[in-house]
């Protein structure tokens, strides 16, 4: 037995440690834990370890196999996402006790908080004493076997899994059902409390999903898209588009869903430009060898950097919105490019891992395929607060590509409408995210860069907490960026353009004096390298390309790819669409058009005079309409000679 | 022109009039257009057989190809290997659907006859599909065009060297007779050969110009020994004696030397001659290089006949009852300058193939005695230049395979363009003209609704070998049914049409495919690519723009505000306006008063249900909340929630007094009567201030046709906020909101409801037509209810939505705050601020 005394140690020191007695196989005990956070955060070790006190936040969190004892109290979200092993709290457990486990038992013999096992996949939380509100919140899988009285709510919104209940219901949640229990359940669940020495109770109540929300109800009315930017705007205020969606939202009673990014014109990078004049750009030889375009995105905090190429990486896209082929292409490509690829929401698989050189594994509020083994082999980890296509909504997955294998990866019940919650579990506000960061970096050695991605909103505001909170960089996505399923009216309507976007996060940052605290990769809606050194000019660390290098692999930008049946084996499931796909020829694809990117990149870079992208600015930069202008501070240089005139700015 | 060529990302421009050319810089034509030398809208008429618009697909796909029933089954399709659903489950068979086509309209659909307008005259020896589709264009710019023939027929290689099993007669006369009919200015000279009945010097008297269209009319010979054999004869002499009708008695066996659409021809209707029981193909290269289309290949195939690669012929020998042809094996050498490997013999690999006779297709030569004396041909060629298509003489212009060498009908089709093109302008005087390029033209059909496109599979033709009596020549495939033409049709990607996404549009996406296919080092490609990325769009936000409740994005919650769940979470719609009258939702609909009794009735049905109200002058069924619509005092009904009075100039306090227990207030459209209306509504006490913004009072012709006045709300509010009695009257806007999108905007802009006009009646099955709403009678009263329930719901639901995206769990907590504007004339009119520079410190006007 070895003794870690954290009167004496810091949290840090004491889980570096935990880590090295774990691997030589030592029971340990945690003496003066004060209650503090992370204790044992990120051990994959069969260890055993004691807590003689009260833990913090996240005790035995990101954890594989350990099996802890807590003798007094815990914090929130004990056994945070915690694979297998155990956990056994003496007294009370805070809000969220056994938040997204993924196989691990959890006993609390006192009473626990709100929220316990919210979007836990498999395993078994237990309680001696009483549940506060909402427990089984969103849980695609598992048990939890309560044997004191629930709260509230009980089982809101869960979509599979099952909450077992001895004591008095308070009233149940959303989509939540009384059924019965059959002897084999009782046997098993008998069993597992004859493991942990805790007495059965007389009778128990299963509650489990109702199933009437798990799919929508009349499925919309399928169509191949219409051009809605061709006749938006100056044609007709009635027009087809409209009275389309009139059409079919008198059926379906909902509203609309799509893929793709943005239907409508909106104030784009496209309505700025150089200020010199360009029309010899690239004829020089070898621009590419001219220009220095490495670039390293993640390491002002001490983590190691993401080491790109060029100032550019893939944006992120799950497993999921997208087919597996897809992703193995689009990962190969980036290799071969030497830029970062983005796991998105859908869990990191083994093909993807060994194909991309670099990889940033995402981080979501249903914690679907998050687990500390992918933690640990990505160059990167991002938390998703919310993306440009759709802020404020989570992901969705429609039941048709909800597949077997893919609800396996995320641990979640096959062939449901998946709608992703919005947010997560354990981040209510700017300083539980704090604590959540920490929780990453504990588990990954303070080695891994922590991004944030964030959908372009009140970016003024939340680019100020992003660079406070601590994080490496932030990927910044404004409302033109794509999704594979979503609101339409969101899509088009919520959130403000990358345009705004990038100027008001840059303005902030400049405001509180910390725009070398946090790196800006900016994204939604960039096409090409001219968007890409734009972004740069106007003060972008890097940027990140989406749909474009979809297209480039393939895509026909059909915006169907809600629908399942993607014709290309992109955005689909289905196995027989899914081998239309080849991924060495399109992951070529990608690759050349990366290079096209590049060479673009260098060669702009390399006209307006300078060896380096780092050294590209403003002052390159002019805007052609009087909004691109109003929304930079550029100044105004309209293309042709009685062009529109500014009209007189709103605000002074 | 390869579909990902330097000249499709550097489009060089079209000559002004340019026949069938789209006139746009921006048009990118589809990959299947842009690889068609002719420039065939494929994906326009495509779309049209989808529609059922035959008439309308039949003019797309003869507006630049006077051969297209020959084409519908025999062109090489370049087009389809170019398809992008190529790689995916097969190209769309872009071919079989012109021949669907053209067997329904080919024969006798009317089309526009070329008067003749110029008194210039063109003399054109070869009536192949070069010198035909030359005189096709001359005719129609207005020439007259004399066309000299040596055979008896007009067609060339197309009568004379595809045998019927693949094109039968009565398809070439279809477009020959179409081409006739349409060109009134063409006198047809058949069997007459130049140098024989006519002179190249009496032509040049004769005409303004004359164009060579020899075509290559002979076959080459191998250059081995033995092949002055009567049993050995060229591929093209053998096709034009089966194509003259003869069907003679062959050996058993037969080989074929060569692997080109000659050989395809010659090695099946071998196949079918009376005697013949076997036919080998030999083609010096491997099966990856045989250029034979593959089609052409599989259907000999599958006809049984044998291929025998990588072998060379070296020699044929008479061994009495046969003949024997000497062969060696070869292996793949490098990279010749075509782009395949080479053919190396293989040492010591001699062997003999034993046959009855040996057709060799090894290639066409252009021939012509009077050329050659006056130094005109360039050995098997014609001289000329392919970038003016001029002889060395002046007059006299060449074309299709006697002057560039063997190719297929549509490269010799684009050459009688290219060279018709030439002639025109040296005729107009014209010395250096813009260099011709191929017209692409899009008729912008609508994108097949078929919702199985993705899904189809590629279409076969049903395929018939070589049929029960092979000597006749019996066709070997059908045509299409109208269900399968249907089917392959849905099929296609559609790669010109806009799908409705602005960034990605057509010419971005192409150039991104473009940029994909780019070799690094190919900097020419990046060169053009980047000066065409680098050009600027046009401003989408002109001055004369009008400012757009489109334009009104909302703000979303992410760190600095608690994220709300929209899937899950739960958000208040529900309103109070006074007076009890509470609206589950905050809607009400209008402007039915007059609308058909089914549709009203449908309309009270709905209410009552979904807890929205009703703002008219007509009093809908009891249980529907109603805001009645009075035109004076005293009209007000008992069974009304409230009294909504017109406002005019003049109006007093003392004209509509409030009634007891009961709503009432004015309803306004023009925002210069706000401010009056607003203080005469204070001053007597109303509650509510209904903002007509398309006035009409509730008019859907009104709604139809003007454009709504959003910024009565930001005026009303403003008016109040003067007197300091923001919260004094509860406002309801009504015109031109569209979705619940709408409705959470105008709710933040101070609304607390807004009604439904053109929107409810569109739910309820009403079109828009004749400047109003035009009701039919194919829906029932209750499914016309569920219409309108379920447009209020999903935009209860739309407009809860928004307000949960930003952060609320209470719709009407949205507020100006919430909302940014992304072009300065709706912030000019909202006072909602544009975001991006200094956006935290501008001051926001109310």
């Amino acid at each position: 037995m070895v003794s870690l005394d954290l009167a004496q140690l810091s949290v840090r020191e004491a889980n570096t440690q935990l880590r090295t007695l774990g691997e030589a196989g030592e029971e340990v005990e945690i003496l003066n834990p004060d209650a503090r956070h992370h204790i044992g955060v990120g051990l994959t070790a069969p260890i055993k370890v004691s807590v003689q006190g009260s833990a913090g936040y996240f005790c035995a969190g990101l954890t594989d196999q350990a099996h802890f004892t807590v003798t007094h109290n815990v914090g929130w979200g004990v056994g945070d996402n915690m694979y297998s092993g155990s956990v056994v709290v003496g007294g009370n457990a805070g809000a969220i006790p056994g938040v997204a486990i993924r196989g691990a038992e959890i006993v609390i013999k006192g009473n626990m908080g709100s929220r316990a096992g919210q979007v836990m996949k498999a395993g078994t939380l237990c309680c001696m004493g009483n549940a506060n509100f909402m427990a089984g919140y969103m849980m695609y899988g598992g048990r939890i076997i309560i044997l004191g009285d629930s709260g509230e709510r009980v089982g809101e919104d869960m979509s599979a899994g099952e909450i077992f209940i001895a004591g008095k219901i308070e009233d149940l949640g959303s989509d939540a059902m009384v059924t019965d229990i059959d002897q084999g359940e009782l046997d098993e669940i008998y069993e597992f409390l004859d493991r942990y020495e805790i007495k059965a109770p007389g009778t128990l109540t299963k509650v489990v999903n109702a199933g009437g929300k798990l799919r929508y109800g009349t499925p919309e009315r399928p169509m191949r898209s219409i051009p809605f930017n061709t006749f938006s705007g100056a044609s007709g205020y009635w027009n087809p588009k409209v009275q389309e969606d009139i059409a079919i939202k008198s059926q379906s009673g909902r509203y609309r869903i799509r893929g793709y990014g943005g239907a409508r014109p909106l104030p784009h990078l496209s309505d700025i430009g150089f200020r010199q004049d360009l029309s010899g750009v690239g004829q020089e030889r070898d621009v590419v060898g001219k220009v220095q375009m490495a670039t390293e995105i993640g390491g002002i905090n001490g983590a190691r950097p993401l080491k790109l190429s060029m100032p550019v990486m893939i944006a992120p896209m799950s497993y999921g919105a997208l087919s597996r082929s897809a992703k193995y292409a689009v990962a190969m490509a980036s290799a071969m490019s030497g830029i970062a690829e983005n796991t998105g929401e859908g869990g990191m698989s083994d093909a993807q891992r060994d194909a991309a050189g670099q990889l940033i594994f995402q981080c979501l509020g249903g914690r679907l395929g998050w687990n500390i083994h992918d933690m640990r082999r990505a160059d990167a980890l991002e938390i998703y607060i919310s993306q440009g296509a759709k802020p404020g909504l989570g992901g969705q997955l429609m039941a048709k590509k909800v597949t077997p294998e893919l609800a396996k990866i995320r641990g979640i019940p096959a062939g449901i409408d998946l709608r992703s919650p919005s947010r997560h579990p354990d981040i209510l506000g700017a300083d539980d995210l704090v604590i959540k960061i920490e929780e990453f970096r504990e588990a990954t050695g303070y080695q891994v860069p922590v991004s944030v991605k964030l959908g372009a909103g009140r970016i003024r505001d939340d680019i100020k907490i992003a660079s406070k909170d601590g994080f490496d960089f932030v990927e910044l996505d404004g409302m033109q960026g794509s999704t594979g399923a979503g609101s339409a009216e969101v899509i088009d309507n919520v959130g403000i353009p990358t345009l705004p976007a990038i100027i008001e996060a840059l303005e902030a940052l400049e405001e509180i004096g910390a725009r070398e605290k946090i790196q800006l990769v900016l994204m939604g809606g960039l096409r090409d390298g001219v968007d890409a050194v734009k972004a740069l000019c106007l003060g972008a660390d890097a940027v990140a390309f989406g749909t474009s290098v979809i297209i480039a692999g393939g895509c026909i930008a059909c915006m169907q790819c809600h629908v399942g049946q993607c014709v290309t084996g992109i955005a689909t499931q289905d196995p027989e669409h899914e081998s239309r796909y080849r991924p060495e020829t399109e992951a070529n694809n990608i690759h050349r058009f990366l290079e096209s990117v590049r060479w673009q990149i260098a060669a702009i870079t390399h006209a307006l005079g300078y060896d380096d992208v780092g050294k590209l600015n403003r002052d390159e930069l002019v805007a052609f309409t009087p909004e691109a202008a109003d929304m930079t501070g550029l100044p105004y240089e309209p293309l042709t000679a009685g062009a529109d005139v500014p009209q007189a700015q709103v605000n002074p | 022109m390869s579909v990902y060529g330097l000249e499709r990302i550097d489009v060089p421009v079209a000559p002004p009039g340019f026949v069938d050319d789209t006139g746009d810089p921006h048009y990118v034509a589809a990959p299947c257009q842009a690889a068609c030398p002719v420039g065939t809208d494929a994906p326009s008429y495509i779309a049209y057989i989808w529609e059922k618009k035959y008439q309308q697909a039949f003019e797309a796909i003869t507006a630049t190809n006077p051969f297209s029933s020959i084409c519908g089954r025999v062109c090489d399709a370049p087009c389809e290997p170019a398809c992008r659903r190529q790689s995916s489950d097969g190209a769309v068979q872009i071919r079989n659907l012109k021949r669907f086509v053209m067997d329904k309209l080919g024969a006798d659909a009317p089309l526009a006859s070329f008067e003749v307008s110029r008194s210039e005259s063109i003399g054109i020896v070869g009536a192949g599909p070069a010198g035909l589709t030359a005189a096709f264009d001359l005719c129609r710019s207005g020439f007259s065009v004399d066309i000299y023939e040596m055979t008896d027929h007009l067609g060339g290689m197309m009568v004379w060297g595809i045998p019927q099993f693949r094109l039968p007669a009565g398809t070439i006369a279809e477009d020959i007779s179409r081409l006739e009919r349409q060109c009134p200015g063409l006198t047809v000279h058949l069997n007459t050969a130049l140098g024989t009945q006519v002179t190249l010097e009496e032509l040049k008297a004769r005409h303004d110009a004359v164009l060579l269209a020899i075509g290559a009319w002979w076959g080459k010979p191998m250059g081995v020994s033995g092949e002055d054999h009567s049993q050995v004869e060229d591929g093209v002499s053998f096709l034009r004696r089966i194509n003259a009708g003869e069907r003679p008695q062959m050996p058993e066996t037969v080989v074929v030397v060569g692997g080109g659409d000659v050989a395809m021809d010659a090695c099946r209707a071998a196949l079918r001659l009376p005697g013949c029981k076997q036919v080998k193909v030999v083609y010096r290269r491997g099966p990856d290089e045989i250029p034979a289309r593959q089609i052409e290949l599989h259907h000999a195939q599958k006809e049984g006949i044998e291929f025998i690669y990588n072998v060379l012929q070296t020699g044929v020998v008479d061994t009495g009852d046969s003949l024997s042809l000497q062969c060696v094996r070869t292996e793949a050498g490098p990279v010749d300058e075509g782009g395949r490997r080479s053919a190396v013999v293989v040492e010591g690999s001699a062997f003999e193939i034993s046959c009855g006779m040996v057709i060799a297709a090894v290639g066409q030569k252009g021939a012509c005695n009077a050329l050659d004396s006056a130094g005109m041909m360039d050995a098997d060629r014609v001289h000329a230049d392919f970038s003016t298509m001029r002889t060395a003489d002046p007059k006299v212009f060449a074309a299709g395979d006697g002057a560039f060498g063997g190719s297929t009908i549509v490269m010799a089709m684009h050459q009688g363009q290219r060279v018709a093109y030439y002639i025109k302008a040296a005729l107009d005087g014209i010395e250096t003209p813009i260099p011709y390029r191929t017209p692409f033209r899009t008729r912008c059909v609508p994108v097949a609704q078929d919702l199985k496109w993705e899904q189809f599979a590629l279409e076969e033709p049903v395929f018939h070998g070589i049929g029960e009596q092979p000597q006749a020549f019996p066709e070997i495939e059908d045509t299409y049914d109208e269900a399968a033409a249907l089917r392959e049709a849905a099929r296609c990607y559609r790669c010109d049409a806009e799908t409705g996404s602005t960034d990605y549009a057509v010419h971005h996406r192409e150039d991104l495919f473009s940029m994909a296919r780019t070799h690094p080092q190919d900097a020419a490609k990046h060169q053009a690519m980047l000066q065409r990325r680098l050009q600027p769009r046009d401003n989408p936000f002109p001055v004369q723009r009008t400012a757009s409740l489109d334009d009104l994005v909302f703000l979303p919650a992410n760190l600095s505000r608690l994220v709300i769940d929209p899937y899950r979470e739960a958000c208040r719609i529900d309103v109070g306006l006074g007076c009890g009258l509470n609206l589950a939702q905050p809607f009400l609909v209008s402007g039915l008063d007059e609308a058909p009794e089914e549709i009203r009735r449908a309309t009270w049905q709905s209410l009552a249900e979904s807890g929205a109200g009703y703002l008219g002058a007509l009093a809908p069924e009891p249980g529907v909340h109603w805001l009645q619509v009075v035109a004076q005092e005293g009209a007000c009904d008992p069974n009304a929630a409230g009294c909504i009075y017109p406002w005019r100039e003049g109006l007093t306090a003392a004209d509509c007094a409030p009634i007891k227990n009961k709503l009432s207030g004015f309803s306004v459209s023009d925002p210069c009567h706000i401010d009056a209306a607003v203080q005469c509504a204070l001053d007597s006490g109303h509650q509510l201030m209904i903002l007509d913004g398309t006035g009409g009072n509730g008019s859907l012709a009104a709604e139809i046709s003007t454009p709504p006045r959003f910024d009565l709300l930001s005026l009303t509010v403003g008016a109040l906020r003067k007197r300091k009695k923001e919260e004094a009257l509860l406002l309801v806007y009504g015109g031109g909101v569209r979705s619940g999108t709408d409705a959470a905007r105008l709710i933040a802009l101070g609304a607390s409801a807004v009604v439904y006009g053109v929107a409810a009646a569109l739910a309820m099955g009403g079109q828009l037509g004749h400047g109003n709403i035009q009701w039919g009678s194919e829906r029932s009263i209750s499914e016309r209810a569920k219409g309108l329930s379920s447009i209020l719901k999903a935009n209860a639901g739309e407009a809860s939505m928004m307000a949960r995206c930003t952060g609320k769990t209470r719709l009407h907590n949205l507020e100006p705050e919430d909302l940014r504007s992304v072009t300065l004339a709706t912030s000019a009119m909202t006072g909602i601020p544009v975001p991006g520079h200094n956006v935290g410190r501008r001051h926001v006007q109310g």
